[in-house]
């Protein structure tokens, strides 16, 4: 009877902890409430009308919660991201010394007022930023955000040093930071002191002139150096606050967490609560400039979901915009409250497929051609992919600097054409006398549920089309990478890329130039990848990027386009990524084509949010 | 109490009794007594259909596994559109595919038929590797005793720390990259030759086989342990029958219960193990279709296309339940000490 | 007794050594590296980063130091800085002020640069276990009685009936049953939160959350059933076979025969004997439960520490793989232990010397 009556008080407690957490917080009202005491050891349940004191409700704040994508963010620290999302918070934190549009990609000033161009004797260029000098260092100190002090008391104003040490930072070789390398193949200097060759950081050509004048050197001109020095790993950094000073205690690798973080962007960092939220909140001392407004809407929440459970948090109305997962699309279309809040953005990225054009059966650029153009690009996309991607006709992505567009170059590079595929494949097969069942040809892929999709349906078009029997292989990614960077190069592999910087020159240079990410050289020969070797193309390419008449550089990568796709058919694009976003009705925003969005130009309709 | 008692496995007190008692055999009085057991019957049935079905696939299923029509991507006939009415909006109609088409256009009905083959593939072939290496690893150790026991509990041991699905996962890692040789004729290039003709499988089995017989071999010991003190294998000893003789007459047929009732308890493992390695994307190789890889495909559109998901799930539960059941028949028919009963 | 356990421990550390080797092994065995990207790294690149993590050192003596910073307490004159992630110990004595006794230090993880693989220790795991502990309990409220109705009923309705709850519990796989769950509870009657987790770092003992209230039961609900059914079908199906096989022991039918009334010899002689099977595997059911809720996080957005057993492997972050294998085998070992030990106190038959 006692264990009973102690049981029963047990529960009445779990009830009266419920009731007492459902509370809604608005309106004082007068409740029962359920208590349990004990008096003399024998429990007695007491029924009590209470008045719990005047809740005063938060003032209707301006907030968002946005999907990040599965796994922790990496790290925050400008000078170490490498992904969309690390540099995504890096962005909202810090303001580079140039910014660029979000949408247009086009460089804007930033913490730079304005910068001036020479280019040296020796061919390199140096440019010289003049910066703001109202900017000051802030921390969130866990009730508001306040203004970092030095050890004088006075405010720590942004300034020349700041984006010095951020550089010098980056290219040491004890950070170990991945993009370093954009800086060390750019920046003159920059490369010898990153690889450890000279460990005298005066070699780099980075330069304070004054407190708020910094000068870099490039090592050629290029239109693109200006976005270069504007990129995360070029940020201003806090010095006292990583190694320590006078009133500051050094927290090395560690500056980032919550607590400890200090930044000057439009948002700083509130809380970063490792694989599950991170919130930054409005820096008040942001004064707002031309291009970058004081942010309105007051804090930002990243949650980090698998896509589905983010749409399902979508639609439960806890997420204020989301990226549709392809399974929902049907669904999301022809629902009229979702379809009107679907909307498709281009995102500067490329899917394509690779040749190794030293391999069996690929090695010939007829077979190359026909595979390529019995893609129905079009096709997969409705069908498949149906985010209302662009069919890839080339490689870079139109909208880039120097890079054509569809709208120039209606028929450049390579299309669906069956006709011409089987003719160009018949030539080839006429002449090794054999037919197409018998080719011996493998497709590799990383394992993903997506890049299965596409090489599933691209399988069967080849099979219809042209009678291949193409073989799928997928590898997990790590040993993938290795694959098809070394000498076993699938004869055909996926990959994709995404813009570091706006311009073709990040595309086609970079992934397919001598030694480029998708054609590795050793010894001065193609050793993986696409095995690709052409003096002419790579010469092309050199010319380009050195063109200053901005027509007459969309030429010359028009042409390298043509040469790359078509007449020598390296690689097969298959589509133009787009994004599809669900944003609610209330929620005023910019589709980014970087993936880097500029929240502090968002806004939220607080009256028409439920 | 001095006699060597098992200090690891979970060992059922098996009460041993006489073998025989009228000369029956041992194989026709389980037989007997499991076709009495309707459940169990029922469960067998339905294996052995599936089984056939497995087997003649080619014949059942209307069109090729991995036969795509883009067109006819998500499909579905009328019935199934009127059980899941949700998909009204957006559902496209086609009579053709009896369950639907999936998401590049293929016959689910077709595939559900075709993955029967590697389930059911996984569902014998990854307990009768474990229970072969289990089996005669805890015999000989259970038997024999001593110090040879000692090491071989402790490499067991050993094994059972491990992870089983994060060993299988870098197993496979470790399987696919090795043997992934351009170079014909050497042995890797043979073994990589043979998964990728099994779809993937073949490694999946190694990994899944290599991780799930420790278990099995510490129950067989235990068994074994408990078993060769018994009375009536001391008399079988007295009498001079051979150490062989012992274990296949007197030993393992009183083991072989519980054996095979853990064994049916862990099928569900297997081919969810299966299921979860499609699922993180290192399963089977498409297009072979397997029912792990389709659910999963599935619970990514199980919103919008409910039955994607809902008709392999299906499957696999039918499956289930016959196995199940035919386990717990088997149990009963194989359990000595119920000779004679029913 | 004591000597007994003395030599088990000894004994599990030699278990947790092999295995640690045989994990490092096959580990760099896989080819690729942690630093492999779509967008190629220049080499200079790459040997920044593995001097960064002392990956340019010979394998055999990555692997010694790796054993010497996890396994063998060192003594400093201070306390752990915190500056840089891979000075970070789990356990940390201070003797005197100038005398530190520091021990564990699991290592860097290549995905955070400001997280050390004891971070993800001490800010996932306890989140897991949790999870896992809700899970477990779960199985055993469902489980159990669905045995023993299904045992006592044998060949009855309320048998199949009971099974077939059972094995539908582990055939629906928590890929299926997770986003149902979501779909019905989270989106459309919008009872329970789709997503989340209700407790966040510091936690009470380290592993228990401190904010008991509504909302952190809310986000549990869905996931821990999501988790637990498949397992509350195993130990439905275990109940019943040992009770089973427990009544027709010859010490029941002594009772019987005795003409003990029927009741209670099913309360007390089979049911409290029939559930030694069903204890002595708890141990390691909750083992596989903390470790196995990949799927499940995956599917529910938990931040524990599941999706890192995974992942590490794909992302060939070797001390996150090295960890949390090491961690699992320490949970394995000792569950078996405690099996062993509980063995002997639940039958009396069994005394370990």
């Amino acid at each position: 009877m006692r264990s009973k009556l102690l049981g029963l008080a047990g529960l009445l407690i779990v009830v009266s902890m419920i009731l007492g957490a459902c509370q809604p917080a608005a309106v004082p009202t007068p409740e029962t409430i359920i208590q349990t005491v004990i008096v003399e050891g024998t429990p007695q349940v007491q029924i009590i009308t209470a008045t719990p004191a005047p809740v005063v409700a938060p003032e209707e704040m301006k907030a968002i919660t946005i999907n990040m994508g599965p796994g922790d963010i990496p790290t925050i620290d400008p000078s170490l991201g490498t992904d969309t999302s690390s540099i995504q918070v890096a962005t909202e934190t810090f303001v580079g010394l140039t910014r660029q549009d979000e949408v247009t990609n086009l460089v804007e000033p930033g913490m730079a007022t304005e910068w001036s161009s020479v280019v040296n004797d020796d061919g390199t260029e140096t440019i010289t930023f003049k910066l703001r000098n109202d900017i000051s260092w802030v921390n969130y100190n866990g009730t508001t955000v306040e203004q970092v002090m030095n050890c004088d008391g006075a405010p720590r104003i942004v300034n020349a040093n700041d984006f010095y040490y951020g550089i010098i930072r980056t290219l040491q070789p004890a950070t170990a930071s991945q993009y370093a390398y954009v800086l060390g193949m750019s920046m003159a200097g920059a490369g010898d002191f990153n690889s450890g060759v000279t460990d005298d950081p005066t070699t780099v050509g980075a330069k304070v002139i004054d407190d708020f004048t910094i000068a870099l050197t490039f090592v050629e001109q290029a239109a693109y150096n200006p976005a270069i020095a504007g990129m995360w790993i070029a940020y201003a950094e806090p010095s006292w606050l990583i190694d320590g000073d006078d009133c500051t205690e050094a927290r090395g690798e560690k500056w980032t967490e919550t607590g400890f973080f200090q930044g000057y962007g439009p948002y700083t960092l509130k809380e970063w609560v490792h694989d599950s939220t991170l919130t930054l909140i409005k820096n008040p001392f942001w004064p707002g400039t031309t291009n970058i407004p004081q942010p309105k809407i007051e804090e930002i929440t990243w949650t980090m979901l698998d896509a589905s459970p983010a749409m399902a948090e979508y639609e439960a109305g806890n997420l204020d915009t989301v990226a549709v997962p392809l399974a929902d699309m049907d669904r999301v279309k022809a629902d009229p409250v979702l379809s009107a809040e679907y909307v498709v953005a281009p995102n500067f990225c490329t899917y394509y497929y690779g040749f190794n054009t030293s391999a069996p059966v690929v090695d010939d650029v007829r077979v190359r051609r026909a595979l390529s153009q019995a893609i129905d690009r079009q096709s997969l996309i409705d069908n498949v992919l149906k985010g209302g991607q662009e069919p890839a006709q080339w490689f870079s992505r139109p909208g880039l600097a120097g890079a054509p567009t569809m709208a120039d170059h209606p028929d450049l590079g390579v299309k669906y054409d069956l006709e011409a595929a089987k003719a160009e494949l018949q030539s080839y097969l006429d002449e090794k006398g054999k037919t197409a069942a018998e080719l011996d040809i493998t497709l590799m892929f990383n394992t993903s549920e997506g890049h299965r999709k596409i090489a599933e349906a691209i399988q069967q078009m080849w099979k219809d089309g042209l009678g291949l029997d193409v073989k799928l292989v997928n590898q997990e990614w790590a040993v993938y990478l290795d694959t098809i960077k070394g000498a076993a190069t699938p004869q055909i592999y996926r990959l994709g890329w995404c813009l570091d910087y706006p311009d073709a020159n990040n595309f086609i240079r970079e992934n397919f130039g001598p030694n480029g990410s998708a054609n590795p050289f050793t010894n001065g020969k193609p050793s993986g990848g696409v095995f690709y070797n052409n003096e002419t193309f790579f010469a092309g390419l050199l010319e380009a990027a050195r063109e200053q008449d901005p027509v007459k550089r969309v030429d010359l990568y028009a042409a390298l386009e043509q040469t790359l796709v078509y007449d020598d058919a390296v690689i097969a694009p298959i589509y133009w990524y787009t994004r599809n976003t669900l944003t609610k009705p209330y929620l005023t925003r910019t589709f980014s084509t970087g993936g880097h969005e500029h929240i502090e130009k968002w806004d939220i309709d607080m009256a028409a949010k439920p | 109490m001095t006699k060597p008692v098992s200090l690891d496995s979970k060992e059922f007190g098996a009460g041993g009794k006489p073998i025989s008692q009228k000369g029956e055999s041992l194989l026709k009085d389980s037989i007997r007594r499991l076709a009495r057991n309707r459940a169990a019957v029922v469960g067998g049935s339905i294996i052995l259909i599936l089984i056939l079905t497995a087997l003649f696939a080619n014949l059942v299923a209307p069109y090729p596994f991995a036969d795509q029509t883009l067109v006819d991507q998500n499909k579905v006939p009328q019935w199934v559109l009127n059980l899941f009415p949700t998909m009204q909006p957006y559902a496209k109609l086609s009579p053709n595919y009896f369950l639907g088409a999936d998401y590049v256009g293929r016959d689910l009905f077709s595939r559900i038929v075709f993955g029967a083959r590697v389930s059911l593939t996984v569902a014998f072939i990854g307990p009768l590797i474990s229970l072969i290496i289990g089996v005669t690893y805890g015999s000989i150790s259970g038997y024999f005793g001593g110090n040879l026991d000692n090491l071989m509990m402790r490499i067991v041991d050993v094994l059972y720390a491990f992870p089983s699905l994060l060993f299988i996962i870098l197993l496979l890692a470790f399987f696919r990259s090795t043997f992934a040789q351009p170079e014909p004729g050497t042995f890797t290039y043979t073994m990589g030759q043979l998964d990728a003709a099994t779809g993937g499988l073949l490694f999946i089995f190694i990994g899944i086989g290599l991780t799930a017989w420790e278990t099995m071999a510490r129950l067989t010991r235990g068994q074994v342990l408990s078993i060769r003190e018994k009375e009536f294998v001391e008399a079988a000893r007295t009498l001079g029958a051979k150490n062989g003789r012992i274990m296949f007459r007197h030993i393992l047929p009183n083991v072989v219960g519980p054996l095979v009732v853990a064994e049916t308890l862990a099928i569900p493992g297997y081919i969810s193990t299966e299921a979860f390695l499609s699922f993180i994307g290192i399963g089977v190789n498409p297009p072979t279709p397997s029912w792990g890889s389709m659910i999963s495909d599935g619970a990514q559109v199980i919103r919008t296309y409910p039955n994607q998901a809902v008709f392999p799930a299906l499957a696999l539960a039918i499956t289930m339940f016959a196995f199940n059941f035919l386990g717990d028949g088997l149990r009963d028919a194989l359990d000595p000490r119920l000779r004679g009963t029913q | 007794m004591g000597r007994y356990l003395i030599r088990r421990i000894l004994y599990m550390l030699v278990v947790i050594l092999v295995v640690s080797f045989i994990t490092f092994s096959l580990m760099h065995a896989v080819p690729g590296g942690p630093f492999d990207k779509e967008k190629k790294l220049p080499a200079e690149i790459i040997a920044n980063l593995e001097k960064r993590y002392h990956l340019d050192q010979p394998l055999w003596k990555q692997y010694l130091s790796y054993l010497n910073d996890v396994f063998v307490p060192q003594f400093a004159s201070e306390g752990p800085k915190g500056l840089v992630v891979d000075d970070d110990f789990l356990i940390n004595i201070k003797i005197t002020n100038s005398f530190w006794i520091r021990w564990m230090n699991f290592g860097p993880t290549f995905t955070s640069r400001s997280r050390s693989v004891n971070d993800i220790f001490r800010q996932n795991l306890p989140i897991s276990v949790q999870l896992g502990l809700m899970a477990l309990m779960i199985a055993i409220v469902i489980g159990v009685p669905l045995g023993i109705i299904s045992a006592l009923k044998q060949n009855t309705v309320w048998d199949y009936l009971g099974m077939s709850v059972a094995i539908f519990g582990v055939s629906v796989p928590v890929i299926v049953l997770g986003p149902l769950m979501i779909w019905i509870f989270g989106v459309t009657l919008k009872w329970l939160p789709p997503t989340g987790w209700g407790s966040k770092p510091p936690y009470f003992l380290g592993v228990f959350p401190t904010n008991l209230s509504w909302d952190y039961w809310r986000t549990a609900i869905m996931p821990s059933v999501a988790l637990g059914l498949g397992s509350s079908a195993i130990l439905a199906r275990l109940t019943r076979a040992s009770l089973l096989q427990v009544i027709r022991e010859d010490y029941i039918r002594t009772a019987r025969a005795k003409g003990v009334k029927e009741r209670m010899v099913i309360t007390r002689h089979a049911l409290k004997n029939s559930l030694i099977p069903v204890v002595t595997i708890l141990g390691p059911m909750m083992a596989g439960l903390v470790t196995g809720t990949f799927v499940t996080e995956l599917t529910f957005g938990i931040p524990g520490m599941g999706k890192y057993f995974v992942t590490s492997i794909t992302n060939r972050d070797y001390p996150v793989i090295m960890g949390t294998i090491l961690l699992y085998a320490v949970f394995l070992v000792i569950a078996n232990l405690l099996v062993d030990i509980m063995y002997a106190y639940l039958d009396p038959r069994i005394r370990y010397d």
